[in-house]
């Protein structure tokens, strides 16, 4: 299986030739979290696939071509179509894979992972905001305001007595929130869930899924990273 | 008369009983565009329901047990399950309930109509603050301008495809989760903002012959009479229309 190559492509790259049959490509940064979760399920239902990475701030003429949203991860499968939008991405592996389904069939029990996942929804851009922020107080207030989003999930582990957030073993949802809570660390932001002790035993269930730590990165890559990033012209 | 053509449920009115055997609840308000996509697919599929109305503007303590900030629409089943967020609760009742599918079965035409509504999603807020813009008063070229550049990005789609529908020559779910901001714009005063997209006005034409979307449609003199009650802070806007 063709993965994790060391490729980045930026300005002036030849675009990618077709797909072969039965592989499928994703178009990624290697520490871009919504990417993540998509390398996430494709690594937990064993999908053959070949990662391109890209340049996140000099991106290749024809990865607009590609993307109108010239966003992170893209799929593409051997029929040429291109998937986008992490969530959608994940979905669409679920469904046109056979295997390991990490999405409950149950109507109900799905439409409460999505539920959750909107509940979740707020984070991201939270944590984004907090690693491009200058000053101590906005940073103390996205802090409290993390915290707050944190409880939510919180109060969800607690009602439905599991250690996961789709019951006792790992499934999408936990996929797809997984790559904020493994950031905090690097991002000095693990007091955030002092206060929330369920969700703390799950980031350590977390961390014992084979599938979570066959790709997580160590803090000092990812602070690495962020260091380059923020610098003006940085990567 | 339409279905859910009930009184709403206010501050210190009774909650309702369990939902029956054989049956789903929907909180809704009659003129709520999120709950309209949620009618148009519970309609679409013929799913036997009732509706429960709520006041917006004066929320029953009760109605904080269904959703925890008190929004519409929510679903509730006869097992006491509640779903909401209004795509969440058109997707289960597309899975749980048999029949008609509105979304395709093909996962890459679903991942497809996902990205399309994604593409629709500045939409909602800004035909919303257009219409308050022009309620009250204030000038609103910026907004139609934004509004104008979105509606120009669907019609790309249309044209690309070359299909009447956004999910190909039938409607399906896609279209119905689109529709309720489009049935709005003659009543909210921002027709012109399609004056310059041929193709999605051919799909408004296409909609309003849809036998679900005809169902629904709104009376507009029903609907202006709410909407003079509502920026007016009648608490009494959202019965209006009803006898």
């Amino acid at each position: 299986m063709l993965e994790e190559s060391a490729r980045s492509l930026g300005k002036g790259s030849t675009p990618l030739g077709l797909v072969p049959e039965g592989l499928i490509c994703i178009c990624s940064m290697r520490f871009c979290p919504f990417a993540e979760r998509t390398r996430l399920v494709l690594k937990a239902e064993g999908i053959r696939h070949e990662v391109i990475y890209t340049n996140l701030k000099d991106k290749p003429e024809w990865f607009f071509k590609k993307n109108p949203f010239s966003l992170m991860p893209v799929l593409e499968n051997s029929q040429g179509q291109l998937i986008y939008e992490s969530a959608i991405t994940c979905e669409y592996l679920d469904e046109a894979y056979s295997g390991k389904k990490l999405l409950p069939d149950d109507p109900y029990e799905k439409a409460c992972q999505k539920m959750v996942f909107e509940l979740f929804s707020k984070v991201p851009s939270l944590v984004g905001s907090f690693l491009r922020t200058q000053n101590k107080e906005d940073g103390a207030g996205l802090k409290e305001a993390l915290c707050k989003e944190f409880s939510k999930l919180e109060e969800v582990l607690i009602n439905k007595k599991t250690t996961f957030f789709g019951g006792n073993s790992v499934s999408m949802i936990d996929y797809l929130i997984w790559p904020s809570f493994e950031r905090l660390e690097a991002m000095k932001l693990n007091e955030c869930v002092d206060h929330t002790p369920e969700l703390k035993l799950w980031m350590a269930a977390m961390r014992e899924d084979p599938t979570v730590s066959a790709l997580l990165t160590v803090v000092k890559d990812w602070q690495g990273f962020t260091e380059v990033y923020l610098q003006p012209g940085g990567l | 008369m339409s279905e859910d053509a009930t009184r709403t449920l206010g501050k210190g009115s009774q909650p309702p009983g369990p939902v029956p055997e054989g049956l789903i609840r929907i909180y809704s308000m009659r003129f709520c565009p999120y709950s309209h996509r949620t009618r148009l697919v519970l309609k679409a599929k013929d799913i036997r329901h009732e509706v429960v109305n709520i006041n917006l503007r004066n929320k029953p303590e009760w109605y904080y047990t269904k959703h925890p900030f008190g929004h519409i629409p929510v679903l509730e089943t006869s097992q006491c399950q509640l779903i909401y967020e209004s795509v969440i609760a058109c997707e289960y009742l597309d899975d749980a309930y048999p029949g008609r599918k509105l979304f395709p079965y093909d996962p890459y035409e679903r991942a497809r109509q996902k990205m399309l509504l994604e593409l629709f999603c500045k939409v909602p807020d800004l035909t919303k603050e257009c219409l308050v813009a022009l309620r009250c008063g204030r000038e609103c070229t910026d907004l139609k301008a934004a509004l104008r550049q979105e509606f120009g990005n669907l019609e790309e789609i249309l044209e690309y495809q070359n299909t009447t529908f956004f999910g190909g020559t039938c409607i399906s779910m896609i279209d119905y989760l689109l529709w309720p901001w489009f049935e709005r714009l003659d009543v909210y005063g921002i027709l012109d903002c399609v004056s310059h997209t041929p193709a999605l006005r051919l799909w408004i034409s296409a909609m309003k012959w849809d036998p679900t979307v005809c169902a629904l449609l709104m009376d507009k003199s029903i609907f202006q009479g709410f909407l003079n009650l509502y920026f007016q802070n009648n608490p009494n806007a959202f019965d209006f229309g009803l006898c």
